[in-house]
């Protein structure tokens, strides 16, 4: 096993990543850029190296210095955690010519997910399902929208367009008619070629109101390999999620879908040559058809669910399948229990058309009781970076039933408090309560059509709590002292003690 | 004269009957006819249970110390969250302005937000220019309360 391991992200990841591994005695090198000094995972990992200034391609996108912060250290292995270079295979390639074990898949699964069409390909060819689309991607040029038009007068709008080098939603636009398709397309191009490097675009017939559900696949060096069951993803705002949950309501329903799904994930997966931890993304309607959408080569952000209603631990498998173990239980022995939720919490503010909200948090209560995971990255005093990602923590809850995980989900809530920034936790709290979500009626379009709502976000009058606070101000901004509770329990304590040493 | 509490722009007496303890740092258990709350008061906002309220002090006498973004002498400040661009401006200095009348819009990782007046009040000074970068905590804009009759 290693002796130690150096995460190359930061945030509540890199923190997930380290609680693994000193449960497993494996020393940690957390690495920070120079917004980061202070953050949670340098604090709470065995060793840390700085990488360099807070610009992502300086420090956590700059294979050299990580790769050189790895030399210093003198590690064994490197985990990628998701975003930054997790699924970019020139890393994973690098990691193992430096002589690291990247905790991952094989660099050249990477590669060949990467690009959406190859993908769809290899998926088609191994026998799972895919959405009708344009087998090769497309150039912003007369022949490349022709061969657009073509496409979507064949099989009709609307229709998707797709970055081939694709990911985060970008590049991305549904096309209704046919008299836009040609702006649409250019405009999807360049926006690809800008944060791809890579103009080309395809394009798919779109499903209407479908499902986000995704299967977890797990799969050692020796041709095992399994499925976890599947995560719901469909409460999503600009093709990024919101809320995951596992079991999926409609799958809950066909179990046999899963069934299905877990299997087209293995055949897509194994066509790759894929091992290790990855997702099969698929999209789903209301009839139990489902279709391949893309593989993510890397583990999830919304992992905790599944291992919540599993029981495993995704990262302690990933490294001990990296340093060569076999799976240690075959399909049939994986139980699935119960219901995880996951809410992703960002300094966001959804009243404020979801204006990020960095800045210093001033105090922070967190949830904790019966069935509730929280994995955060921060801590009262800490100052949210602008540099990245606004994402504060996942809190997670289980329960035995969707009903008693979302009961669970609002109390844990209702306990979060994050004081000085804005947080999206009033958006959870609309969402669970309303019908709909309550009733698992789910496809991707939910959340835009619940957030075109009036007044979503407005308070009710609440003229008696209003009076509590004025008494907590009036408390709050009199001169002198405040009045403290008569704290006589330590003293007890201490006396005691001192009683029980004269005996 | 005792200073006036504002929730959410309007004047609020303080609950009475109650049993006040500063359980942490800002943060108040208060005790009304047995029923528990937990409170916390913060840079001009308080949080009863899930329930957020602005809240504002408007003492005659000026010993308020809350010196949170209220302001001692009443002033609010609109103040850029985060670098940015000033898009617009939608009032002038000596304007009258409502609680949650647009003030500046200003665009910051390519969305455009308005910032909004917290109170109603007089527009005292705009601070910055159409156009122009600012930088996070920069001043936009100064409204004096309207006085209270």
């Amino acid at each position: 096993m290693f002796q130690k391991v150096l995460i190359a992200n930061r945030g509540e990841i890199a923190l997930r990543v380290i609680r693994t591994l000193r449960e497993m005695s494996i020393r940690s090198v957390a690495v920070y850029s120079d917004a980061d000094r202070a953050s949670l995972h340098v604090r709470k990992a065995d060793e840390a190296a700085h990488l360099g200034p807070a610009p992502s391609r300086e420090s956590y996108l700059n294979v050299g210095r990580i790769l050189d912060a790895a030399r210093r250290h003198g590690v064994d292995a490197i985990h990628p955690g998701y975003g930054f270079l997790s699924e970019n295979a020139e890393f994973a390639h690098a990691c193992g010519d430096a002589g690291f074990v990247f905790i991952g898949p094989p660099a050249s699964a990477i590669a060949a997910m990467g690009s959406k069409t190859a993908a769809r390909r290899i998926a088609r060819d191994g026998g799972a399902p895919i959405v009708p689309g344009t087998e090769e991607g497309l150039v912003s040029s007369p022949e490349g929208r022709q061969a657009a038009a073509e496409f979507a007068g064949r099989a009709g709008f609307p229709v998707m367009l797709k970055a081939v080098a694709g990911g985060g939603g970008k590049g991305m636009r549904r096309v209704d008619r046919r008299e836009d398709l040609p702006a649409l397309f250019d405009s999807a191009s360049s926006e690809a070629l800008r944060a791809f490097g890579d103009g080309r675009v395809y394009v798919e017939k779109l499903v209407e109101n479908a499902r986000h559900i995704e299967i977890q696949i797990l799969g050692d060096h020796y041709g095992n390999m399994v499925h976890l069951g599947e995560r719901e993803c469909s409460v999503q705002r600009r093709h990024q999620k919101v809320i995951e949950e596992s079991p999926s309501p409609l799958v809950a329903l066909c179990p046999e879908m899963r069934q299905r799904m877990g299997e087209a994930a293995v055949l897509a997966a194994r066509a790759a040559g894929y091992y290790n931890a990855g997702t099969v993304e698929f999209l789903a309607d209301n009839d139990g058809n489902f279709y391949f959408l893309e593989m993510n080569t890397r583990l999830q952000v919304e992992h905790p669910v599944t291992e919540l209603v599993t029981g495993l631990d995704l990262v302690r498998l990933q490294i001990e399948i990296a340093a060569g173990a076999r799976l240690p239980f075959t399909q049939e022995q994986i139980m699935l229990r119960g219901v995880a939720v996951e809410c992703r919490i960002y300094a966001e503010d959804p009243a404020n058309n979801f204006m990020p909200s960095p800045g210093r948090i001033t105090q922070l209560a967190e949830p904790s009781g019966p069935g509730v995971r929280l994995d955060s990255g921060v801590y009262p005093g800490w100052t949210v970076p602008l540099d990245y990602d606004p994402m504060l923590s996942k809190l997670i809850v289980w329960a035995d039933t969707r009903e008693h995980a979302i009961e669970r989900m609002l109390r844990a809530l209702g306990e979060y408090h994050v004081g000085g920034i804005r947080t999206n936790i009033p958006l959870f709290e609309i969402i669970l309560r309303d019908p709909a979500f309550r009733s698992g009626q789910l496809h991707t379009g939910y959340l835009d059509a619940l957030l075109k709502r009036d007044g979503l976000f407005d308070p009710s009058p609440a003229p008696e709590l209003a009076a509590v606070a004025a008494a907590a101000v009036a408390t709050h901004t009199k001169p002198g002292p405040r009045p403290q509770a008569a704290q006589t329990s330590a003293s007890l304590w201490l006396s005691g003690g001192r009683e029980g040493l004269l005996r | 004269m005792k200073p006036v509490i504002r929730i959410d722009n309007e004047i609020v007496s303080p609950v009475s009957h109650n049993s006040t303890v500063e359980v942490e740092p800002g943060v108040y258990s208060i005790l009304v006819d047995g029923a528990s709350h937990e409170v916390r008061v913060e840079a001009g906002q308080v949080t009863v249970g899930k329930r957020h309220f602005d809240y504002y002090v408007d003492d005659p006498r000026q010993w308020n110390r809350s010196g949170d973004s209220a302001g001692g002498k009443g002033r609010a400040s609109i103040v850029a969250p985060m670098p940015g661009k000033v898009v617009r401006i939608l009032v002038a200095a000596g304007d009258e302005v409502a609680a949650g009348q647009g003030i500046v819009v200003i665009e910051a990782m390519k969305m455009q937000n308005e910032m909004k007046a917290p109170r109603a009040g007089r527009v005292a000074a705009i601070q910055a220019r159409e156009n122009d970068s600012v930088v996070a905590g920069a001043v936009l804009a100064v409204i004096d309360p309207t006085p209270v009759g």
